[in-house]
């Protein structure tokens, strides 16, 4: 009998895939640039905005994969989740550290907020695809079990 | 007098780039957001991908790239560094994204698969108007 497989990239994943992707890209694309033509401008933020667009990749390249990346996913999410919270109330609080936005500056305003509600959504999507494989791992271990007996 | 000549060149060539780049992100927004509608119509119907959405998209893809050529010719516009970077990298994710959900569809063929199109489409609309805010700053 197969193992039951983490797939991510399903239902709701794949909504959530094309919104990392897009994030992914854009957010490396602004960061990469914006590092190579004018670091010394505001290199706090700008290397928040590669740290961001890191997770990004990551996050994206787990719903893709699904299997053992689901467990990845949810640590890259955490850490996105974490990274907006600190870096939005930062940018309030000391502004003059954050002379440039970044994704996660004031909690993701100039994207729309998005930044924000995304962690929280991909922790929801991942833990839901751990619990079902997790269920489907004991109704095998079920059958298993009676079958032997 | 060769130096003159070449400015008023450089001149009327930004013009025209400029004078194109308006209109077109106007016509790709309208894709864009017809796209939406389609792809939002199709999730709720619970109908799948076909030609005609996939039609759309490809206009829209179209449109894209040649926002792309035109958009990188006109990039000594801009002099800011960070809209610069900002501009560029909408530019080139920008034609990723009708790609990418248009393969996510024919592939999945969910309802699911419908809305990242919607998504999608949602998102190249929002970038493209992103764009022409900082073209229209600069140039």
């Amino acid at each position: 009998m197969p193992e039951p497989t983490r797939r991510a990239l399903g239902g709701p994943g794949v909504v959530l895939v094309v919104v990392y992707g897009l994030l992914a890209l854009a957010a490396t694309g602004r960061s990469v640039l914006q590092i190579l033509s004018d670091y010394g401008r505001a290199p706090l933020a700008y290397t928040l905005s590669a740290v961001a667009a890191a997770v990004y990749i990551l996050a994206t390249w787990c719903l893709a994969r699904g299997g053992k990346w689901v467990r990845v996913g949810t640590w890259a999410c955490t850490i996105e989740l974490v990274g907006v919270l600190v870096v939005g109330a930062a940018s309030y609080l000391f502004p003059d550290a954050f002379p440039d936005k970044t994704v996660w500056s004031h909690f993701g305003q100039g994207y729309g907020f998005v930044p924000l509600v995304l962690p929280v959504l991909g922790l929801l999507w991942f833990r839901k695809v751990e619990r079902d494989a997790a269920a489907a791992e004991r109704a095998q271990a079920d059958t298993r079990t009676s079958a032997a007996g | 007098m060769h130096w003159a000549g070449a400015d008023t060149e450089a001149t009327r060539q930004r013009v025209r780039v400029g004078r194109v780049i308006e209109p077109l992100t106007y016509v790709v927004v309208a894709l864009a957001c017809l796209l939406f509608v389609g792809a939002v119509y199709y999730a709720v119907k619970d109908r799948l991908v076909d030609d005609r959405l996939l039609a759309v998209a490809g206009l829209v893809e179209i449109g894209l790239l040649v926002l792309l050529v035109l958009g990188l010719t006109g990039l000594g516009e801009i002099t800011d560094s960070t809209e610069k970077a900002t501009f560029v990298a909408y530019l080139i994710t920008l034609p990723v994204i009708p790609i990418g959900t248009s393969l996510l569809t024919i592939k999945e063929k969910s309802r699911w698969a419908m809305g990242s199109m919607a998504v999608g489409a949602f998102g190249v609309a929002v970038m493209a108007v992103r764009l022409q805010q900082i073209w229209n700053t600069y140039a």
